[in-house]
């Protein structure tokens, strides 16, 4: 429960109609699109920097933790906060404060929805690059703390290639700007520093992004396989013909019939693995490519290669993969997403490895992933209403993981550490690693109130929480 | 001054370790192709050299990534990935010379950074050692990876004072079929402007987009205020940007490497000619670039999709009275290559940023004495 002069000052900073703590209001904020849970003692939601900053200071002073939270769709539990405290969410904080499109730049708030910025630029012919399949409810300020990708990063980049600068707020309320509107700020570059940290150094309330010019051509085809095999190697085929799509998409094994059953996307029934590749530029050398990928899918004995001629066949291609997870529910009540990443030319024998893992521990696991960049998202179903089910999912997942590691790659490519994968950093990374990341985390944050329990391995971290929860979750359910 | 030059990453961690040990001061070079770049370090009294620490150490083309030893020098780089069909655009100043090292200590970058980027963007992982003797990995050899704290951005561009790199991982880029430059030269700055805004509105997606005031394009055999535009592709590609940049003159082959070596190596050249010349490197918005032409009396060349443009001074007087008449410009304005008689005489970073005493505290926290690289970067950091 929350101290009630704590409560007090929290309205007074945003008035009485944004500051939350009914058990019934807190429940919507324990969750995001991950596995695990816990509540606030407080929500509180600011329209202001100095309304942060002001809130900053309060938990400051009360020692009290500060988790951000945008739209709560990511998949680590990056906005979970596991030691209560107040929670700041963004969800006021959402106005694309300025677009200029004769100088590639937008300024917003960090609770501007992603897609929302592109819809906003896209009269203007221009569009914001990173889009992670989440792109239609994430925030660019969720974004920024968890350095978000997408299928098109393969080409564009990822978020933190396209943030220019931030204004942020500190642990104790202290209002820094980072970078410019141009790039090469002189100095540490703090702005990339801070993109990715996962709300654990600073809250983010203002964003500088780049603005990119809209492609004038986009192709789509799909590459249909009897072999997941020979599917994984077009992958690394297409790099060794010097071809870089926009987008290269694989679906693979049991998915391909679970999404085409949900979703009428037009993948056939009997396919082993299925390529959705996407080419983006001036129109001469996307139809070029696409021409080139053709010939790298034949040679990797692909089945059949469908060209979408119309948008409306385009969006259709796409429908299946981004409403994957959507058709899963359809065939599983619950399933577990990994993020593995690993180099593009191991991707066939890590297939082969996540099935074989799955085959020991008994669970369907299906891979529908970014292949252009080595990207794996094995997708693992299992039955919460069983015991031990999760956790045998679970297993399964880190399991996938170690091997990432063991091959070269990383524990994630997009959704970050989050509470999610804090022990499994320790295998990728050495002791001395792990501490120049705490040293840094506790510069900006010596007193880890900012999203305590987060990223670093127990006992590698911040100095633990000493209070504990406010609030006994189990006496509220 | 003691030199010493590890061969190896654990003997790089042994000797900053010593240093720390002693207090002693140390001066950080790959090649010290960029002693002109940024502050000197007074009274070093060790002289820590990485040219020792080199090669390529994995490389896989068809993983479209590579590591190497950071002393490796770029050309080495370069013609093992090219022989691949592959590479990585940052067209560093002093290319002759320059280690990767160097490259990514400074951030150093070149006229393909339009669509390429930086060393910033290019970098996938990294391993450097710091002055407590640990060697700590950043990133891997992957091209996506948010595994923890990525702590190789606070590297890149620090000058070598904060830690050592021992060696550093990069994505690469396959090589277009063709390249090809296409310059457009007019007599008013006005006029090369709006060819800019034209160019950069376009569907077209060239690689660098520079502009060269009259002066700059002088020292590169071209009159008046050229624009020069570099794309890459198949001929039937090309063929349309010519079709699009129609009344371009159009450079290939041996020219056009000529014209962008010269480019690439502008800073370099300008200050190598005399000990009293200097290089500014300014950040503004694209719209701004008209006004930072027209504040300039020497040689300019602009990375014009970019919004950095370097600025040459031929004298001490020149540079102080510029950066007097642009004090009130929200521009970032950096000395940022300097002659002898300018480095040791003239402040070379004008006005902290907000976030200053964020960087001084980073500084610290990786060496609290304040012996690695003092005074190399901006703020004497």
């Amino acid at each position: 429960m929350l101290n009630s002069s704590v409560r007090d000052e929290l309205v007074r900073i945003v008035g009485s109609r944004f500051v939350f703590d009914r058990p019934e209001d807190l429940r919507l904020y324990e969750y995001d699109g991950g596995v695990d849970k816990a509540r606030p003692d407080a929500v509180v939601l600011p329209q202001t920097t100095g309304q942060v900053s002001a809130i900053a200071r309060l938990a400051s002073r009360h020692g009290l933790p500060l988790v951000g939270r945008g739209a709560g769709t990511g998949l680590s539990g990056g906005a979970i906060p596991r030691f209560g405290g107040i929670m700041v969410g963004f969800a006021r904080m959402n106005r694309i404060l300025e677009i200029d499109f004769a100088n590639e730049r937008a300024v917003v708030e960090p609770g501007v929805v992603n897609l929302d910025l592109t819809i906003a630029v896209q009269p203007g012919g221009y569009f914001y690059a990173p889009d992670p399949s989440s792109g239609r409810a994430c925030t660019i300020g969720g974004n920024v703390a968890e350095n978000a990708g997408g299928p098109h990063t393969l080409v564009y980049g990822v978020t933190t290639n396209h943030v220019l600068g931030l204004e942020v707020v500190l642990a104790d309320g202290a209002v820094v700007r980072t970078g410019a509107f141009w790039p090469d700020s002189p100095g540490y570059d703090l702005t990339g520093l801070l993109t990715g940290s996962e709300g654990t150094m600073a809250l983010v309330t203002k964003v500088i992004v780049r603005l990119m010019r809209q492609p004038e051509a986009v192709k789509t085809v799909l590459a249909i396989y009897d072999s997941a095999d020979n599917c994984a190697a077009t992958v690394s085929e297409i790099t060794a013909r010097g071809i870089t799509p926009a987008a290269l998409e694989m679906l693979e094994g049991k998915l391909i019939q679970i999404v085409e059953e949900a979703t009428h996307a037009g993948y056939p029934l009997d396919a082993s693995g299925v390529l959705l590749i996407e080419m983006e530029g001036l129109s001469e050398a996307v139809e070029e490519q696409a021409e080139k990928v053709r010939a790298a899918c034949m040679a990797c004995n692909a089945r059949e290669f469908r060209v979408a001629r119309t948008e409306a066949e385009r969006a259709l291609l796409w429908k299946g993969r981004k409403n994957a997870f959507g058709a899963i529910g359809r065939v599983s009540p619950f399933y577990y997403t990994q993020d593995g990443v690993v180099p593009r030319t191991k991707i066939a024998q890590t297939l082969r490895e996540i099935g074989a893992i799955g085959k020991r521990r008994e669970l369907m696991i299906g891979n529908i992933f970014h292949a252009g960049d080595g990207n794996m998202h094995p997708i693992i179903t299992f039955d919460a209403r069983k015991p031990g089910d999760l956790e045998r999912a679970q297993r399964a997942g880190f399991e996938i993981l170690d091997y990432c590691i063991s091959v070269g790659g990383s524990i994630t490519g997009e959704h970050g550490i989050g509470m999610e994968k804090m022990e499994l950093l320790g295998h990728q990374f050495s002791d001395e690693s792990l501490d120049l990341m705490r040293r840094i985390k506790q510069m900006f944050d010596p007193l880890c109130r900012l999203n305590p329990g987060k990223v670093l391995p127990t006992g590698k971290g911040c100095v633990e929480m000493r209070q504990p929860p406010l609030i006994n979750l189990s006496q509220e359910m | 001054m003691e030199m010493i030059r590890p061969s190896n990453a654990s003997d790089l961690a042994e000797a900053l370790t010593a240093a720390a040990t002693s207090g002693a001061t140390i001066a950080l070079r790959g090649a010290g192709s960029k002693d002109a770049m940024g502050g000197p370090v007074p009274d070093a009294q060790a002289d820590l050299r990485l040219d020792r620490m080199s090669g390529i150490l994995q490389y896989e083309p068809h993983d479209l990534t590579i590591q190497v030893a950071a002393g490796t020098p770029w050309q080495e780089l370069n013609a093992v990935v090219t022989g691949q069909g592959q590479m990585l655009p940052l067209d560093p100043p002093r290319a002759a010379t320059a280690t990767i090292g160097g490259i990514v200590a400074s951030n150093c970058s070149g006229p393909r950074r339009r669509l390429y980027g930086t060393a910033r963007d290019m970098l996938i992982g990294m391993t450097f050692a710091t002055l407590d003797g640990s060697l700590v990995q950043a990133g891997g050899m992957v091209v996506k990876n948010v595994a923890g704290l990525d702590t190789q951005k606070a590297l890149t561009g620090s000058f070598g004072t904060l830690a050592a790199m021992a060696s550093v991982n990069f994505k690469l880029v396959p090589l277009p079929e063709a390249s090809r430059t296409f310059l457009f030269a007019f007599q008013a700055a006005e006029e090369c402007l709006a060819a800019r805004q034209r160019v950069l509105a376009s569907a077209l997606q060239p690689a660098a987009v520079d502009l060269l005031n009259p002066a700059a394009a002088k020292l590169a055999g071209c009159d008046g205020f050229v624009l020069a535009v570099r794309a890459g592709g198949s001929e039937t590609v090309l063929a349309r940007y010519a079709r699009e940049l129609d009344g371009s003159a159009s450079l290939e082959g041996e020219k056009e490497s000529t014209f962008w070596r010269t480019v690439q190596e502008f800073a370099p050249a300008w200050i190598d000619q005399a000990p009293e010349h200097s290089l500014v490197r300014v950040g503004h918005m694209l719209s701004e670039l008209g006004e930072v032409l027209d504040s300039a009396a020497g040689p300019v060349v602009a990375r014009a999709g970019n919004g950095v443009s370097y600025l040459a001074f031929d004298g001490i007087d020149a540079l102080q009275n510029w950066m007097i008449a642009t004090r009130e410009k929200p521009w970032s304005r950096v000395v940022e290559w300097s002659g002898a008689a300018v480095q040791r005489n003239v402040e070379l970073w004008s006005g902290a940023v907000d976030d200053f005493a964020l960087m001084e505290r980073l500084k610290v926290l990786f060496d609290p004495q304040r012996i690695l690289n003092p005074g190399r970067l901006y703020g004497r950091l």
